[in-house]
């Protein structure tokens, strides 16, 4: 059982994951909820108490933050976010995985005009077909823990490329662990 | 063209030729008028008579064969044509002379297949599809749109191509390409939402394709029209099911499905009704390929039978008997019949090169087909 506490600079909360209980963490709400489709607005309005005017915090406006990001290549190579890795012909998300993923969602909630297609890659080992299954089951595991930690689905799809574009063909265990990723293509 | 029709007769299994010893022993021969019994005497059976004559940039071919011990003349054929490719005055003869056996010739079918050869540094993950002749000669590329472009399959009538692009918006679809045209049709199974769609099958009358797509939340087994309307789901659950391929009666598919854990291959009705298991030995089998002819009922598949490699094997389907039609030879996968169903094509990896190999039903004699360079995968084998 091992706990692995980490400090959210960016947004200044400090959150505790579990990563054997495969919860993903509870995000404040003022952290930038945003999972109900009504954006930033209605997080906002929640997390004040209804006021008579005369005592109102200031907000930053985080749907305007407007920050320039780097956009993937359409190699599906590259980008903001790193690749998540997979255990051989597995789409279980590992803890390293999970730990990853929980920063690209901070990231996504402060890049709110970023979309991302999450791409299944697989290794070399295993027939065309069935690899492409897997792909698609890798992708959408990410897809699925990104939507549960508060990003909206709507920015999100998946794309499965089986064993269609390794990024390491020399065929070692070093190069099959690298080739079997989740990609995060993010565009504006 | 006397080689190539050699070849393409020799490739069929089901002919012997007289040794070059015997043939430099016989006296000299008028090809009007062979000595019947001189032909007889060194134990020859059927004697093949070639003329060729090119007129400037026409080729007229003549054949024929006759019964040495009668000396009738059983077949008799001319051939004419322009003469850029002479390869295919051969494998047409080829093809006239397998009419004496019980078996459709098949050196005029074709072999699609996916290759990255025209991709480099600034074509990174481009795959294109390219078709060749049956012997790996005359490759020529189908599709020009620099993406993603995997799993070619023919349609019967061998105008077509279903294949899966990327090329809209980076999501795998069905295309249909009409080859002899030059055109194609996008998303021919009319997904939505980013749904993707793989591994298309055309149904042996052509009215029908079978194709995988997680339109339904994950990978299932669909049927539409073969335009693309009225897609039906056949397969259901939480499991992923794909690879579908029809029985040549066009009434059962196999597929792949690992709703037991590992990726098996089952059988349905056409209807997606009488779900049963087919394979039981090896815990990963996928890419089911019927055999088409219905003399042989058996159903070629990728096996990982030992730790790692991936080999080709066939199961009987009414025995339930495997044999293993390649070893050692480094991994082999996706395996494509001749429309006779007597040989079968399949891509095998050696020294990190991938390369399309056929064999014989039995795996006796493969060989390697010189379809020209980068990793050609997916072959399919065409009408």
């Amino acid at each position: 059982m091992k706990h692995r506490p980490f400090v959210l600079v960016l947004l200044a909360v400090t959150l505790t994951a579990c990563a054997s209980h495969h919860r993903p963490p509870a995000l404040s709400r003022a952290a930038g909820e945003e999972g109900g489709g009504s954006g930033h607005r209605s997080a906002s309005s929640r997390a004040t108490q209804p006021l008579d005017g005369s005592d109102v915090q200031v907000l930053r406006d985080e749907g305007t933050s407007g920050q320039d990001f780097p956009l993937s290549e359409p190699s599906g190579e590259g980008g903001p976010l790193a690749d998540i890795h997979f255990d051989y012909d597995r789409a279980v998300l590992t803890d390293e995985a999970r730990a990853a993923l929980e920063k690209h969602a901070l990231w996504l909630q402060s890049h709110r005009e970023a979309k991302v297609t999450v791409e299944g890659h697989c290794d070399e080992r295993g027939t065309t077909e069935y690899n492409l299954a897997l792909g698609e089951q890798r992708a959408r595991a990410a897809q699925e823990y990104l939507v549960s930690l508060g990003v909206a689905g709507a920015r999100l799809r998946t794309v499965s490329y089986g064993k269609e574009r390794l990024l390491d063909t020399t065929g070692t265990e070093q190069a099959r662990a690298k080739n079997r990723r989740a990609h995060f293509a993010v565009s504006r | 063209m006397q080689t190539v029709l050699r070849n393409d007769l020799e490739f069929e299994g089901l002919f012997q030729f007289v040794p070059e010893n015997l043939l430099a022993a016989l006296p000299a021969q008028n090809p009007d008028a062979p000595n019947f019994t001189d032909w007889q005497g060194i134990g020859s059976k059927y004697l093949v008579v070639t003329r060729a004559e090119l007129s400037g940039g026409d080729l007229t071919v003549e054949v024929r064969v006759f019964f040495v011990d009668s000396g009738q003349t059983i077949l008799a054929k001319r051939y004419s044509g322009k003469a850029d490719n002479p390869r295919i005055f051969a494998h047409q003869a080829s093809d006239d002379i397998m009419t004496l056996t019980q078996y459709r010739g098949v050196a005029r079918t074709r072999i699609a297949f996916t290759s990255d050869r025209d991709a480099g540094a600034d074509r990174k993950g481009v795959k294109e599809l390219y078709i060749a002749d049956y012997d790996g000669f005359n490759p020529r590329r189908v599709t020009v749109n620099g993406s993603l472009n995997i799993l070619p399959a023919w349609s019967p009538d061998g105008r077509s191509l279903a294949y899966v692009s990327y090329r809209q918006d980076r999501t795998p679809m069905i295309f249909l390409a009409h080859i002899f045209e030059g055109r194609s049709i996008a998303n021919l199974t009319g997904e939505k939402n980013n749904n993707q769609a793989f591994a298309p099958s055309f149904s042996p009358d052509g009215k029908r394709i079978a194709y995988a797509s997680n339109r339904a939340g994950n990978m299932d087994v669909w049927v539409a029209n073969a335009d693309g309307s009225s897609p039906r789901r056949l397969t259901s659950g939480a499991s992923q099911e794909t690879a579908p391929c029809w029985s040549p009666t066009g009434q059962e598919i196999a597929f792949t499905s690992d709703r037991t854990g590992s990726p098996q291959i089952y059988l349905m009705d056409a209807d997606g009704l009488n779900v049963r298991r087919l394979t039981t030995v090896g815990s990963y089998n996928d890419a089911p390929a019927w055999n088409p002819s219905k003399q042989f009922s058996e159903i070629a598949y990728t096996a990982r039978l030992e730790a790692g490699g991936f080999d080709i094997a066939v199961i009987d389907l009414a025995s339930r008997q495997v044999r293993q039609l390649t070893q050692g030879r480094g991994s082999c996968e996706y395996p494509s019949w001749a429309p006779n169903g007597r040989h079968l094509v399949f891509s095998c990896e050696r020294g990190r090169k991938w390369d399309i190999t056929v064999s014989d039903r039995e795996g006796r004699v493969l060989r390697p087909l010189s379809t020209g360079p980068g990793n050609n995968v997916q072959p399919d084998w065409g009408p």
